[in-house]
């Protein structure tokens, strides 16, 4: 057992109310830059939709990812040798029409214009060539709410019925906000020849480092998630960093600071990474069962033990065992990973969400079984479709927490009406009244340091007198390397 | 005098770049060093232009360098006619490809809008460079047939002369005027290399064909 700690956070969907505030925060600190002004290392897409880019989903056009070939992994796109082959032109790398071309509007135009017949209007060009868009194709959240539409919803590889869209009654909507995973097998790492893409040993952070890419581009379609980024201006990768500077000092990402409805939980878990190869090998149905199983129990001594010897500090034992994300991923087992068949072992997870009835008029009361929380098979949002999305199509999963969710608000809201509670539901969901106590209190009135267990990093316990010495006053450089 | 230019002033001038700045920049500036790929921003026609002019130049150039570092081997090799033969119209046949991809390379970025922005003029530089070098090659293989042959004989010990300081021109001085065009767009090449995005094929990634899959990073250790 190789214990290794890694920051993690969990999304929940149920709060998400897409105002994208996480993606203007992530923008204006990282990515309001030329190069980068189409990235969105932070977004929020509508779900049914085609999502950022384009239907990143697919992985038959992008090759993203991992498959199991027999008894081994390998990278869906191509293995060394073709690599070495495919540097000169990527035949699988998205282009920037699959994100959108940036445009800004030319507003001297308003002030500046010489006196004419008609209002000077202030018109759009392209960040990248400078031109003017007589016709913008599209844009950040182009198909933003657009869960009905037959160009953007129709097309989510999610849903497998179609028709679901069309009518009004069984229309369905949510938000899926998404940040790079800083997966436990990361394909964008494995696929960079020049070993420019490394996951950090101490938190599991994955970084691009800038002086050793070379822009050869295999990173951007490996990530099945299109979560590396080719900055067009620099010619090399970019990725979401998990605002590692933030996070180092104990802050939360700035994503995670500015969410509005406080979905985000951050925290540390965790994990042997001597089972993640074996995890990431198991039957598509499998996969989430395998997630759970790679992460380890802080409250396990010999688990403790293992990870004081690889150098784990005794703070982040401490933040781990505290970790909102421990409690939802492994305790509770509400929070799944995004897309577990690409097999990167996502780090980032979700609360699936408890949507709304789906019912008839006049046959509504029919359809609530618990008062007034709708049943599992009435929720709007179709179990396979968020099967697609959350657990590799293995619908027992999501209705095992869909079923907890159900639970947890019919006994709450039981307990606020002083009415008697079933606690015959709790338990057939798996959940007892002390833990729907913690589960209400994370969903709902967790303060800041709840949701957010960072512990700080421990660069001071480095002697400093030898730091000072040996690394100067700057980062700490190395170019290649590091042991695995 | 323009063959002491050519032959003495120029490949040393060349060398002396190469081997000042390459280091320089890796060590001052190496956020710069990226092969500076515009697939992003167009790929059509980059697929035409840009795999012709590799895969046809990369073989073209590693026959001139293994000609120059094993000239006997290849003396011996090449002494079968019918294997000269067939060594020239392969190397003529990837000449054109090469010819191709880079007038490809070249009118791509006359042409795309979206390209005008990450075009600067170095670009300009070694695409023309690349371009006029690539052409009179294959001048020199229709019109000056069996090169491969009389290059062992004439060019390689002349650039060993170089390397070894004791230049001897006369072995290339009396060659026609395309050749010793060809020689000094060369060491052009060569001499802005360094300043260029051609670094990029200083680096050769190697190093992943033996790593394990993931790369991981202490701070600690």
């Amino acid at each position: 057992m190789d214990v290794r700690a890694q920051i993690v956070m969990v999304f929940n969907l149920d709060k998400c109310i897409g105002c994208h505030t996480c993606s203007i925060s992530c923008k204006n600190i990282w990515t309001d830059r030329k190069g980068a002004e189409y990235m969105w290392w932070n977004n929020v897409e509508t779900k049914p939709g085609v999502g950022y880019p384009r239907q990143w989903e697919d992985q038959e056009r992008f090759k993203g990812g991992w498959v199991v070939d027999g008894k081994k992994l390998k990278l869906k796109a191509m293995g060394k040798g073709p690599t070495l082959a495919n540097m000169f032109f990527q035949p699988n790398m998205p282009k920037i029409e699959d994100y959108y071309e940036p445009f800004d509007f030319d507003y001297g135009n308003l002030a500046g214009a010489k006196e004419g017949k008609d209002q000077p209007v202030a018109e759009a060009f392209s960040q990248i060539s400078g031109k003017k868009i007589e016709e913008i194709q599209g844009g950040p959240n182009w198909d933003d709410d657009l869960s009905g539409s037959q160009i953007y919803a129709a097309k989510d590889l999610n849903l497998k019925d179609k028709k679901v869209i069309e009518s009004y009654d069984s229309m369905f909507m949510q938000y899926l906000p998404r940040i790079c995973n800083h997966c436990l097998n990361p394909a964008c790492v494995a696929s960079c020849p020049s070993r420019a893409l490394y996951k950090r040993g101490e938190d599991g952070i994955v970084l691009v480092d800038q002086e050793v890419c070379k822009g050869w581009r295999f990173c951007t379609s490996a990530c099945p998630y299109k979560k590396v980024y080719f900055n067009w201006n620099t010619g090399k990768a970019e990725k979401c960093i998990f605002c590692y500077p933030r996070v180092e000092t104990g802050q939360c990402n700035a994503c995670a600071h500015s969410c509005v409805g406080r979905i985000r939980y951050v925290g540390v878990l965790l994990y042997d990474a001597d089972a993640v190869e074996g995890a990431a090998l198991k039957g598509d149905t499998e996969l989430v069962e395998a997630h759970r199983d790679v992460i380890l129990d802080p409250r396990d001594p010999e688990v403790c033990r293992l990870a004081r010897e690889n150098g784990v500090p005794e703070q982040w034992l401490e933040a781990a065992v505290a970790s909102p994300v421990y409690a939802l991923v492994k305790e509770f087992r509400v929070a799944l990973p995004l897309h577990p068949e690409f097999r990167t072992l996502p780090m980032a997870y979700y609360i699936p969400s408890l949507s709304p009835v789906l019912s008839t008029w006049g046959d509504t009361h029919k359809l609530l079984e618990h008062g007034m929380i709708p049943a599992l098979q009435t929720l709007r949002v179709p179990i396979g479709y968020l099967a697609s999305l959350l657990s590799a199509g293995n619908e027992g999963v999501i209705e095992e927490v869909l079923k907890k969710l159900i639970a947890l608000r019919v006994q709450m809201r039981a307990e606020n009406l002083g009415l008697p509670a079933d606690p015959a539901l709790l338990q057939e969901a798996g959940l007892d009244e002390a833990a729907a106590k913690r589960l209400y209190r994370l969903f709902t009135v967790a303060g800041y340091n709840e949701r957010n267990v960072i512990p700080p990093q421990q660069r001071e316990e480095d002697d400093p007198q030898r730091r000072k010495q040996e690394a100067g006053f700057g980062i700490l450089k190395k170019t290649r390397g590091g042991s695995k | 005098m323009l063959n002491s230019l050519i032959f003495i002033a120029l490949p040393y001038a060349a060398l002396a770049l190469l081997l000042l700045v390459t280091p320089y920049r890796f060590l001052s500036n190496r956020l710069t060093w990226s092969a500076y790929s515009t697939q992003f921003l167009e790929r059509k026609v980059l697929y035409w232009g840009i795999n012709p002019w590799h895969y046809g130049i990369l073989p073209i150039l590693l026959a001139h360098v293994l000609g120059f570092a094993f000239p006997g081997l290849f003396k011996r090799f090449l002494g079968n006619p019918e294997t000269l033969v067939g060594v020239e119209s392969v190397l003529f046949g990837l000449g054109a490809f090469a010819v191709l991809g880079v007038l490809l390379l070249l009118l791509r970025r006359v042409n795309s809008g979206m390209l005008k922005r990450v075009t600067f003029s170095s670009d300009w530089l070694i695409l023309y460079l690349l371009l006029f070098q690539a052409g009179t090659g294959i001048y020199i293989g229709y019109f000056m047939r069996w090169g491969s042959q009389w290059y062992l004989h004439t060019a390689v010990p002349y650039l060993w002369s170089i390397v070894s300081f004791q230049p001897q021109i006369e072995y290339v001085a009396d060659l026609p005027l395309v050749f010793k065009l060809h020689a000094a767009c060369a060491f052009l090449i060569v001499a802005v290399l360094p300043f260029t995005k051609l670094v990029h094929m200083l680096y050769l990634p190697v190093d992943f064909l033996k790593d394990p899959p993931l790369l991981y990073r202490w701070r600690s250790k």
